[in-house]
């Protein structure tokens, strides 16, 4: 039988991972408000933060800051190819969703299997970003890395909803999620809306898993997790809902860790599939969604 | 004609290609399967290979773990496949769009993730080695161009028993939903239920494809039903020409031909199949089979 302190431990520890799916998820709303597409590839962008931020840490010698900002760059820069190359034409002959997904499914693969080559197929990862630590609350370690992650994500949240809300283009991209014909009548040029999406969403991806690395490790395969329990997080908020998407993430890692407590570290994905099943099967359009509206 | 000559060639010749056949065999199955639910009916399902791996742990358990008859195995595993698509179809097949793909997704990753860490019945990563080669009543196939005589001939019945399903009232009515729900609905199609029928029938395709994987390889574990077998099996459903008959099959034994003109790296050749496949989804959205029909068509 585990103890509450076990549980509690792994509770603190499940809402920095849970933080991190939220930020996924909301990944996912930005992209499909855009222009209803879904792209399965988002935990590539996870995956390549944390890879690319430690390859420019170790083999460029460069200071973590200035690795954290040029891998986020390039990552966002990925985004636009795949959304320019893959996304784009398929939109453009109006193919349906099924093989869009499909394609962006492709996509994963195919930068998993780039990476294993250019980059080897090790676990790796960094230092905290500051050093010290962890700490100590009665029985209960925090690592500081978790308080990176949760400014981090905090900022990141209030700098998305400021630039939705009071910003010229965020409000465009708004509009094109409400109906992208009358935007395109008003002139908002709706495909680079598209693209700023992606590199919206893959940057956010990044900047995550540059965040969370140092609490556990990064490499080429933890880009299904993240993208899929980042789905889950964005289905338990109701699609679409940033708002939504953070806190069904930091719910889902919550659950997930109790989840290990319980039933061992093997289950971890299983509970979340199974949290997403009944999520889809009893509250279709989220479990939160009587009080809130699209963000 | 094509198919023939080569199946010929490869049965006199022998040798490596026997193998490769007959896993494009072995796929043409499964694709055709899958070809029912999201060629006929319009919906998708990236988790058929949940049932694969019902096929193959089925028949790895009781024809090597009990010492079953590789028939007897094969259809317990179609049955408990076909048992486990309706109970998990009923629920899931209510949802659209990208909900049923990402639902049908998480049963493959949960079915993946099941069988690597129930080892008491799967022997998790380590796979189940040991499974008898296909046979009947204790006669064992034991050439292996004699067990590719078999796989092409359960193949070839499988699309016999699709065509015959495509256009009988069943394969009709899912042709109207995957023009239509609403218009089907109103036509008095029990859409959901048709949907179901169809959810079912592919599944037990995929159980009988992964049973004769097993049969086929004699070993099998946890990464051979992952997600590369997903991309693999679309590859191979739109390289051939989706909602066609014969184009699963032809794009089963193209995919399975095509790294054998590059050997290399297994990522290379995953990297291979997602180009193909990403180019084919943008610029032939038909397929082959679409592209010869458009040839055949055009007046010359």
């Amino acid at each position: 039988m585990p103890d509450l302190i076990q549980l509690a431990q792994a509770l603190v520890n499940g809402v920095g991972v849970g933080l991190v799916y939220g930020l996924v998820g909301i990944g996912f709303c930005v992209i499909y408000n855009a222009s209803g597409i879904v792209n399965f590839a988002q935990g590539v962008f996870v995956m390549l933060g944390g890879m690319l931020a430690h390859t420019l840490l170790t083999r460029a010698g460069l200071p973590m800051p200035v690795a954290a900002v040029l891998a986020t760059v390039i990552v966002a820069a990925i985004g636009v190819a795949i959304q320019l190359l893959v996304v784009s034409p398929m939109w453009q002959r109006g193919t349906s969703m099924f093989a869009i997904i499909l394609a962006t499914l492709a996509v994963q693969i195919m930068i998993e299997r780039i990476t294993i080559l250019s980059l080897g197929d090790q676990p790796r990862t960094y230092d905290n970003f500051t050093p010290g630590g962890p700490l100590r609350l009665g029985p209960i370690t925090i690592d500081y890395q978790l308080f990176w992650v949760l400014g981090g994500g905090a900022l990141m949240v209030a700098a998305l909803w400021l630039f939705f809300t009071r910003t010229r283009i965020g409000r465009a991209l708004r509009a094109c999620s409400q109906n992208a014909e009358a935007a395109a009548l008003l002139g908002i040029p709706v495909g680079r809306m598209l693209l700023l999406s992606f590199a919206l969403s893959a940057a956010l991806g990044s900047a995550a898993g540059i965040l969370i690395t140092p609490t556990q490790y990064t490499a080429y395969s933890i880009d299904g997790p993240f993208g899929v329990n980042g789905f889950i997080a964005a289905i338990i908020g109701g699609f679409g809902s940033a708002p939504g998407a953070l806190a069904g993430g930091i719910l889902l890692g919550a659950a997930q860790a109790v989840a290990v407590v319980l039933f061992g570290a093997g289950y971890r994905n299983v509970a979340a599939l199974v949290i997403m099943l009944l999520v889809l099967l009893l509250f279709p359009s989220g479990v939160f969604n009587a009080t809130r509206s699209k963000a | 004609m094509l198919g023939v000559g080569l199946l010929g060639f490869v049965m006199l010749n022998g040798g490596y290609l026997v193998t490769v056949l007959g896993l494009a065999a072995i796929y043409g199955v499964f694709c055709t399967g899958l070809n029912l639910f999201m060629g006929y009916t319009g919906q998708a399902s990236f988790g058929q290979s949940a049932f694969a791996a019902v096929g193959g742990y089925g028949t790895a358990i009781l024809c090597a773990g009990h010492g079953w008859d590789p028939v007897a195995g094969l259809v317990v595993s179609m049955a408990i496949a076909g048992l486990l698509a309706l109970v998990v179809g009923y629920p899931v097949m209510r949802l659209r769009g990208h909900y049923l793909a990402m639902a049908t997704f998480a049963l493959g990753l949960i079915v993946y993730e099941l069988s690597v860490e129930w080892s008491g019945l799967t022997q998790g990563y380590m796979g189940y080695a040991g499974i008898p080669p296909l046979g009947f009543a204790g006669h064992e196939l034991g050439t292996e161009r004699a067990q590719l005589g078999a796989l092409v001939a359960i193949m070839l019945f499988g699309v016999w028993l699709a065509e015959r399903m495509k256009s009988s009232r069943f394969g009709r009515a899912l042709r109207a939903i995957a023009g239509s729900e609403p218009a089907a609905m109103a036509l008095g199609i029990p859409v959901s239920r048709y949907k179901l029928a169809a959810f079912v029938v592919a599944a037990v395709y995929a159980s009988a494809a992964g049973s004769l994987f097993a049969h086929f390889i004699g070993f099998i574990s946890p990464e051979v039903f992952g997600v590369p077998m997903v991309v693999l099996s679309f590859t191979m459903l739109y390289l051939g020409g989706i909602g066609t008959i014969w184009g699963p099959v032809m794009g089963a034994v193209i995919a399975s031909l095509l790294p054998e003109l590059f050997r290399g790296l297994k990522e290379m050749q995953d990297i291979a199949y997602s180009v193909v496949l990403i180019l084919m989804l943008i610029f032939v959205p038909g397929g082959l089979a679409g592209l010869l029909r458009r040839l055949a068509r055009k007046p010359t």
